[in-house]
Parts: structure tokens; C-alpha cells; sequence
């Protein structure tokens, strides 16, 4: 398959919203205890993650970039030769994690449990802000790691 | 205990978790790959698996490697050669392995790796191979 030139900054923008979201999403939960409210960005963050993932112009985060960030010259471009693929499978892995996050966050169970459930889906959704800041910070993407696992295997044709 | 500490725990315990078994997993690989051989050169030589779809191969591998000089690289696709890349248990990209003149793996660096260290690990493998000569003369 051949190399087409995939702009770094969108996918900079991309996790920055993802590590920003998450974390108003759980400092919120803990400043306005009891209101669930805030915790509904995570099942937004995954549904945005993943309608990106499958239509790329329907990326949030990188939508804000191409027609905002970048025309005002506020983050600049960044093209390198690269494929979009193991990009868009971690971003869709990301989303799919959120998805489990959000599941377990809105669980309807009673007082006691839902201290369990809420923590794990808390602590899923931190897990996933921690790896977009990893990718951000030191451009180590475990979603594009497992891509390269999965072909090495002949399970998806990387 | 507040959910928001519970998931912060949680999440605290899978980072290190995750950090301790990579940290295993990267010193096993490197045990059993060290002394595993391939082709003799005349000089020290890296072989270099990457693959299409690695990102930092590319933004920050590859700038590493030209900044070497004139070390000789072999660029391997870890997807197509998939036989050689089992044999020095490449599980992430990029993989650069420094390869005495007699082809024989003396260091073996899993994820990026900096032009400062495999420098560093090249200045080995040549000393390593004077001494050798320097013995057997």
C-alpha cells in the first residue's frame, strides 16, 4: 500500500481533545460530586472518536484543526509521509474503549456497586487519556503497535 | 473511598502493571536474541526492522540513523521478512539491532532508538571486534 502524506498536527489536535475531554469529564465528576451530568463527555468522546474513525470528515477534533487551528495559524502544519490506517485504528480503538468506559460509568445498579462500576469506567477512560498523551508527548502509539501485531499475524492485511 | 481515587488507582496499577511486563518482556527478547547472528561484515552494521506502517520509524528513526554517517544499515521490513524478525523477537517497531563484523547481535534496542546510544553501541562492537584481533593476532 502506498505512503500518503498524513498532516501530524491533526492527530496532535486529536489527542489533545481526547486527553482534554477526559480529564474535565473526570475532574468535573469529583469537583460537582454526585452530578453525572460532566461524566456524559466520555460516551460523546467515543461516539466522536469513533464516527472519525469510519467518516473522517465527521473527526471532531480534526475538523477543528483543518477549519479553525490551522487557517488562523494557531497550530501549524506538520505533513509527513505516512499511512492513515494504524491511525485510524487506534483512534477506533480509543472510541471502542470509551464505549466499554460509558457502558460501565451509566451502569443502572444500586449505591454500592455503582462505586465499582463507576471506578472502572473512570479508570478505562484515564487509561485512554494517558495513551493519547504518551502518542502526544513521545509518538508512541500503542493502537498503531497492536496494527502491526495483528498484520505480523495475518489477522488484518497491514 | 471516592469513585475518582478508585480510578486513579486502578489506572495507576495497569500503567505500572503494563510498564513492568514491557520492561520483562524487552530484557527476555534481549536475551535471547543476544548472539544471535546473521551475515559478517567487515565493519559493525545495524539492522534496522521497520514496516509501512510505522510512524516514528519514519519522523524520528530514520533521522537518527542518517545522522550515524556511514555505518552500514539494513532495512528490514518486519512484515515481509517476518522469518527474520522472529528469529531477533521483534514484537515492535521500530527494532534496531547492532550487529558485530562478525554477525553476531550485540545490542538489541526495542522502540526508538536515539543516534546518540546506537553511536555508543556501535563504538562497542567495533572495540569489541579490535580486541577480538587483538587476542587471535
Amino acid at each position: 500500500m502506498a505512503l500518503t502524506t498524513v498532516d501530524h498536527s491533526a492527530l496532535k489536535v486529536n489527542q489533545a481533545g481526547i486527553i482534554v475531554t477526559v480529564l474535565v469529564a473526570f475532574f468535573g465528576s469529583w469537583v460537582l460530586a454526585g452530578n453525572r451530568l460532566v461524566l456524559l463527555l466520555i460516551p460523546l468522546l467515543g461516539v466522536v472518536l469513533l464516527l472519525g474513525t469510519f467518516a473522517p470528515r465527521l473527526a471532531l477534533f480534526k475538523q477543528l484543526y483543518f477549519k479553525v487551528l490551522k487557517p488562523l495559524g494557531i497550530v501549524k502544519p506538520r505533513p509527513v509521509q505516512d499511512r492513515p490506517e494504524p491511525h485510524n485504528f487506534a483512534q477506533g480503538l480509543g472510541g471502542v474503549f470509551l464505549a466499554i468506559s460509558s457502558v460501565l460509568v451509566f451502569l443502572p445498579v444500586d449505591a454500592r456497586t455503582s462505586v465499582l462500576t463507576v471506578g472502572l469506567g473512570l479508570a478505562i477512560a484515564l487509561l485512554v487519556a494517558a495513551l493519547a498523551f504518551v502518542n502526544l508527548a513521545f509518538g508512541y502509539c500503542l493502537g498503531c503497535q497492536i496494527y502491526f501485531q495483528l498484520g505480523k499475524r495475518g489477522l488484518i492485511r497491514a | 473511598m471516592s469513585i475518582q481515587l478508585l480510578a486513579l488507582a486502578v489506572a495507576g496499577m495497569v500503567v505500572l502493571a503494563a510498564a513492568g511486563l514491557e520492561a520483562a518482556r524487552a530484557a527476555r527478547a534481549r536475551r535471547l536474541v543476544t548472539g544471535a547472528t546473521s551475515g559478517a561484515s567487515t565493519e559493525p552494521y545495524i539492522l534496522y526492522f521497520t514496516g509501512e506502517n510505522c510512524t516514528v520509524c519514519r519522523t524520528h528513526q530514520e533521522p537518527a540513523l542518517a545522522k550515524l554517517g556511514t555505518v552500514r544499515v539494513d532495512k528490514v521490513d518486519a512484515i515481509a521478512e517476518r522469518e527474520l524478525a522472529d528469529r531477533f523477537e521483534v514484537y515492535t517497531l521500530p527494532t534496531t539491532v547492532v550487529m558485530t563484523a562478525e554477525g553476531r547481535a550485540l545490542h538489541v534496542n526495542y522502540g526508538y532508538a536515539p543516534a546518540q546510544k546506537l553511536d555508543r553501541q556501535l563504538a562497542e562492537a567495533r572495540s569489541g571486534a579490535k580486541l577480538e584481533r587483538t587476542a587471535t593476532a
